[in-house]
């Protein structure tokens, strides 16, 4: 909403300047977006007077001017518009001028004649786009004066959010009257001027509300002998400023009425109402009619129409029809000023996929009474502008006046919520200031009878925060609670994932957070198998790419993997926590299970000027699962994985005491072309739900070993698909229970051992709680664990 | 014999001068002072000597010894010197190379965003709830006085799942999930994903924000004011000043939203806060009675403030990042800032 600040002036007196009332504004919930000082960058712009026009010795669509300036001599102006006439008088930028947009005025020669100012059109001083013709002003303003003030450039224009809860506040007369309780003031409303004719509507027209429900009050009013014609200068500069360009009269009126009282009016073009006469009534199932939009609209008996003997002519509260819209030709105006029910107007714009100011405004809550006045004011400013004789008396049909809602407020609870101590005087005030009425009280309380326009208003709390407004929250004390703690805890995981993030973190890997989005798309060019097909989907999602929720978090974080090569970030070690959805047939709503992904790629390590930086391995990616699961307090276990996802034979599913919670491997170079990355990847993705329910475990202390361990070396050779690990764990079974460690510390196949065979060199070490243990002791394990490899795997030692 | 102390003296003297390395000192001292070395031959000499001479040579050799002794002690220290510097000067490194850092890895800027507001109020006594991002229409609006045909859904631009289920529009619903498990007092933060559908310059379909709720006896609207200016401060440095305005919010009555002191210009006025010296960062509200009749809550008994913060902008104001796109693309030179 454009709230101009000369128009305000009309309803309230207002003595702070434009910033203070801003500030005021803002501190009473009236949220300003922007301030607006029309003409703030418009200089030296006068009132000049055209003394002559002479035409241009060198240029046929030229003129040179004498312009009078009410200083000096006059003027010398050459000129390109059409619409002026010696006498008129017109805005005239004299050298140094600055006009609309910093355009600054200076001395030119055109087609050679000497040229020292301009005349303006609307578009060279902001008002508008209209470059047609030279502004020409009223024959009265003085000659010499500065412009800006005749022209509307003086004002300033407040743009302000409207709450959704306070509609009151879309019209002149809703701030105003917030200002005028803020300030003390009076509020202006003005008086209707109205000479009606001695012939009542009643002979014209009548109104039938079939759906009382629906449309609680329907007021017509007949004007007569209606000439079109453009509106005057003063309603034209308001609705300029409102940010409405004016059309005709009768259309500039309801405009001007709807922002001066916020109430929507329609007009129609009496003599196209079939019998003259109006019925309010729900639409008859399949019911067409085209609205002012030129759309066919196919109605329900959900929805209100205005209609006449006949067929609907309007979409009630909503829209216009085509058939009875207003013209050039039209002579007699029905008016119409109603109250909708908000809901039904809500749900019939929904359902048309129509939404207008005037179905915005209804469904935030009209003002019943202020139907009344709007139409009244309405008719008064047609017969002064439009020459409108206006048939004696309301149509109105208000079967059942909308009840008035009576709260009692409680003095010391208001100051029992705001934590302050407003008199009990003081709120009352409040109260009465902004329309409320009392209609009880007692020395602790009182009830007031609610507004009409205060939809907003319903309970006691309602009423404080009227009083916490008035007040100013600024006034309100600030003061530091003191929390009770409880014992449960609604959300242990928060810590354990954000402990997991640190971990993750200073293994020197990079967070991502993705939108939760997926498709079916996403999950196939990722190699993911059909079961993640089966997701949560969205009934009106931003696009197809973002159809469904996560299944998976690989598809995001491979994508995340893409983007940055794309970018030149080869070297990645990235990692995301977060949710998957996955549909529940049995319940209302999916499984949200923590997951985590960890995506490696490129180096290691980052390069360096000694050593030259290796290529990450699976066995990277290894290291941080066994780490991540440790973490926790699990076991680990990995086996074999033949997910399409992988390439063959370094793929692993990952179990976590004897769970599968998860797998890890490096991407299948069908997958890495698909989503078009051109280096290998290592994924691992996790359900972090079994390890977040496992319950704390703490490290339990071990003694400290008194006495100093015995290390050996073995190295053996074996075929070469024996995987290690089997050989490791052949030897720590072997090894008795001095041995407290076995460690591989090298693989080696190559030239110095046969063809499809591998040494693997294995590392002892021994250990006695309660003696240094002799060459006896290793030796003799060390021959056990050596046929035992041979037994089991045909090892030879090398 | 005088004359014999006096030659071995000077040849010692000789030679350990002309020493110049360390092995080649140790066969000197084996020459001069070993069992079989020239000192030890002199002392043989002692017992063919005239008892009374005796002690005037016995003198003389111990004197050529001690001389002989800290002269080799001397070269010694000068040679192990001389060597050590040598070494130190072979190895000195180039200190203009970088240092060999152990890789970084950043917390995402959000979530490094979340753990200090979730930090500051847990502080204060508060703990973490949460809830799921997949969230029931009467969780999401109905609960929190917002029924179906309410004007305050329109502003929520809601993604359905299928009637009755929604992506959740606002982290409040958990107010409402924790209020059914539990009496008062109530005193918790929800960080978490919320999600419209929007997708422009300043908005994204996935945001986050963060929750709070205060229920207890005699909890106030100075409470609020006091917990929040308090959390701007600790937040955004102390000289943050925070601003209450009414606003509109159909769970909490009487509501507002709060601002701070600009951060860019400090109140004078700058681009980021449209020049009005103020940033609008959350709102907030004392929790309306209604939403105590859905949770069971005695209105009369209990009060309670609620608050909700979008990360997103917080983030995007304390670390200056110009467009909400960075937060959710990934890019490695974005995330690596943090
Ligand atoms: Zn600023």
């Amino acid at each position: 909403m454009r709230i101009s600040l000369n128009w305000l002036k009309d309803y309230v007196d207002i003595d702070v300047d434009a910033d203070q009332l801003a500030e005021d504004m803002t501190m009473l919930g009236l949220e300003i977006e922007a301030v607006e000082q029309l003409g703030a960058d418009i200089t030296n712009v006068f009132v000049g007077r055209i003394l002559s026009i002479e035409p241009h010795p060198d240029a046929d669509n030229l003129v040179v001017c004498k312009t009078d300036v009410g200083h000096g001599e006059p003027l010398q102006i050459i000129c390109g518009a059409k619409n002026m006439k010696v006498g008129d008088k017109v805005p005239t930028a004299v050298v140094g001028a600055k006009l609309a947009g910093g355009f600054e005025i200076t001395k030119r020669k055109m087609r050679g004649v000497d040229s020292y100012g301009m005349m303006c059109a609307a578009d060279e001083l902001g008002l508008g786009e209209d470059h047609s013709g030279l502004i020409i002003m009223d024959p009265a303003t003085p000659v010499g004066r500065d412009a800006k003030p005749y022209l509307g450039l003086d004002d300033v224009v407040f743009e302000i959010e409207v709450l959704p809860n306070r509609g009151d506040w879309a019209s002149m007369i809703g701030v105003a009257r917030e200002l005028a309780a803020r300030y003390g003031r009076p509020l202006h409303v003005p008086a209707i001027k109205l000479q009606e004719m001695a012939t009542p509507a009643s002979q014209f027209s009548s109104v039938t509300n079939e759906a009382p429900v629906l449309c609680p009050r329907y007021i017509g009013r007949v004007l007569n002998g209606v000439k079109v014609g453009p509106s005057p200068d003063w309603m034209c500069k308001r609705l300029l400023a409102a940010g409405q360009r004016p059309i005709n009269n009768v259309v500039d009126v309801t405009n001007y009425v709807l922002l001066e009282t916020g109430h929507p009016l329609h007009a129609f073009d009496y003599s196209l109402l079939a019998e003259h006469r109006v019925i309010v009534r729900r639409a008859k199932p399949g019911e067409t009619m085209r609205t002012l939009d030129g759309e066919a609209r196919t109605l329900t008996d959900q929805m209100l129409v205005i209609a006449d003997a006949e067929r609907p002519q309007a979409v009630a509260g909503i829209m216009g029809g085509e058939h009875s819209e207003v013209g050039e030709g039209t002579t007699t105006v029905f008016l119409e000023s109603a109250y909708f029910d908000p809901v039904s107007i809500r749900r019939t714009s929904r359902a048309l996929g129509l939404m207008t100011e005037s179905s915005q405004r209804f469904q935030r809550g009209a003002d019943p009474e202020m139907a009344e006045y709007a139409i009244n004011r309405a008719a008064a400013l047609m017969q002064e502008l439009a020459s409108a004789e206006v048939a004696q008396g309301l149509l109105d049909a208000y079967p059942e006046p909308v009840p008035r809602r009576e709260v009692t407020l409680r003095y010391d609870r208001n100051n029992a919520l705001l934590g302050a101590h407003v008199p009990p005087d003081n709120q009352r005030k409040y109260l009465t200031d902004l329309g409320f009425e009392v209609v009880n009280e007692s020395p602790d309380t009182c009830t007031v009878r609610v507004p009409t326009w205060r939809h907003d208003v319903a309970e006691e709390a309602d009423l404080i925060e009227e009083i916490a407004r008035f007040h100013g929250y600024e006034h309100i004390p600030v003061t530091v609670p003191s929390v009770r703690p409880i014992e449960v805890r609604f959300a242990p995981e928060h810590d354990a994932l954000a402990a997991l993030r640190r971990l993750l973190v200073g293994y020197g890997l990079t967070e991502v957070c993705n939108w939760t989005f997926s498709s079916d798309d996403a999950v196939r060019n990722c190699g993911l198998e059909d079961a993640y097909l089966d997701m949560v989907r969205l009934e009106n999602p931003l696009s197809e790419r973002q159809a469904a929720m996560r299944s998976s978090l690989a598809p995001g974080i491979l994508n995340n993997v893409a983007f940055n090569i794309r970018h030149g970030s080869n070297d990645l070690a990235l990692f995301e926590i977060g949710p998957v959805y996955r549909p529940r047939a049995d319940r209302e709503l999916p499984d949200e299970t923590p997951g985590l992904a960890i995506a490696l790629s490129g180096a290691a390590e980052d390069r360096y000027w000694s050593r030259a930086p290796r290529a990450v391995d699976f066995h990277d990616l290894k290291g941080l699962a066994e780490r991540v699961i440790e973490h926790f307090g699990a076991g680990f276990e990995f086996t074999v994985s033949e997910s399409a996802l992988f390439q063959a034979g370094q793929g692993a599913n990952i179990a976590a005491d004897g769970e599968v919670i998860g797998r890890c491997g490096r991407i299948h170079p069908h997958v890495l072309r698909s989503l078009d990355i051109p280096q290998d990847v290592y994924l691992l993705e996790l359900n972090l739900d079994p390890l977040l329910r496992l319950p704390q475990r703490y490290s339990q202390f071990q003694s400290i070993p008194a006495f100093p361990p015995s290390l050996r070396d073995m190295a053996v050779v074996v075929d070469a698909e024996v995987p290690a690990g089997a050989i490791c764990e052949a030897a720590r079974r072997a090894g008795g229970k001095l041995l407290q460690r076995v460690e591989i510390f090298d693989i080696y196949e190559g030239k110095q051992v046969p063809a499809g065979k591998k040494s693997v060199a294995l590392g002892f070490v021994f250990q006695s709680p309660d003696r240094t243990l002799i060459d006896a002791d290793t030796e003799k394990a060390c021959d056990k664990i050596l046929r035992a490899l041979k037994h089991a795997y045909q090892a030879e030692l090398r | 014999m005088n004359a014999d102390c006096e030659a071995v003296r000077q040849a010692a003297m000789e030679e350990i001068d002309a020493l110049e390395d360390l092995r080649a000192l140790e066969e000197s001292r084996v020459r001069f002072l070993g069992r079989k070395g020239r000192i030890a031959a002199l002392m043989r000499l002692l017992g063919e000597t005239s008892p009374e001479d005796r002690p005037a040579l016995g003198k003389a050799i111990n004197e050529v010894k001690e001389a002989l002794t800290s002269a080799l002690e001397a070269r010694k220290q000068e040679l192990e010197a001389r060597d050590l510097a040598a070494r130190a000067a072979a190895e000195a490194v180039d200190l203009s190379l970088p240092g060999r850092r152990p890789r970084q890895g950043h917390m995402h800027v959000i979530n490094q965003v979340i753990d200090d507001i979730v930090g500051i109020f847990v502080e204060l006594g508060f703990q973490v709830a949460a809830g799921p991002d997949v969230e029931t229409e009467y969780y999401n609006f109905d609960s929190l006085n917002t029924p179906s045909d309410h004007p305050a859904r329109d502003s929520h631009d809601t993604f359905f799942v299928k009637p009755g289920v929604v992506l959740r529009t606002h982290t409040s619903p958990v107010q409402m999930r924790v209020m059914e498990r539990t009496q008062p007092p109530v005193a918790i933060v929800v960080p978490g994903r919320t999600y419209r559908v929007d997708n422009d310059a300043s908005h994204s379909p996935m945001f986050y924000q963060i929750e709070g709720l205060l229920v207890d006896h005699g909890v106030t609207f100075a409470d609020l004011k006091g917990t929040l200016a308090l959390f701007v401060r600790r937040f955004f440095g102390p000289d943050t000043k925070a601003r209450f305005r009414p606003h509109f919010f159909p769970f909490t009555e009487p509501s507002a939203e709060m601002d701070i002191s600009c951060s860019v210009c400090r109140g004078a006025g700058c681009r980021v806060c449209k020049h009005s010296g103020w940033l609008e960062i959350l709102g907030c509200g004392m929790v309306h009675p209604n939403v105590f009749g859905y949770a069971g809550y005695d209105y009369e008994t209990y009060t309670g403030y609620a608050f909700g913060m979008g990360v997103d902008r917080i983030a995007m104001l304390r670390h200056a990042i110009s467009s909400i796109s960075f937060l959710y693309e990934n890019d490695v030179r974005f995330l690596e800032q943090f």
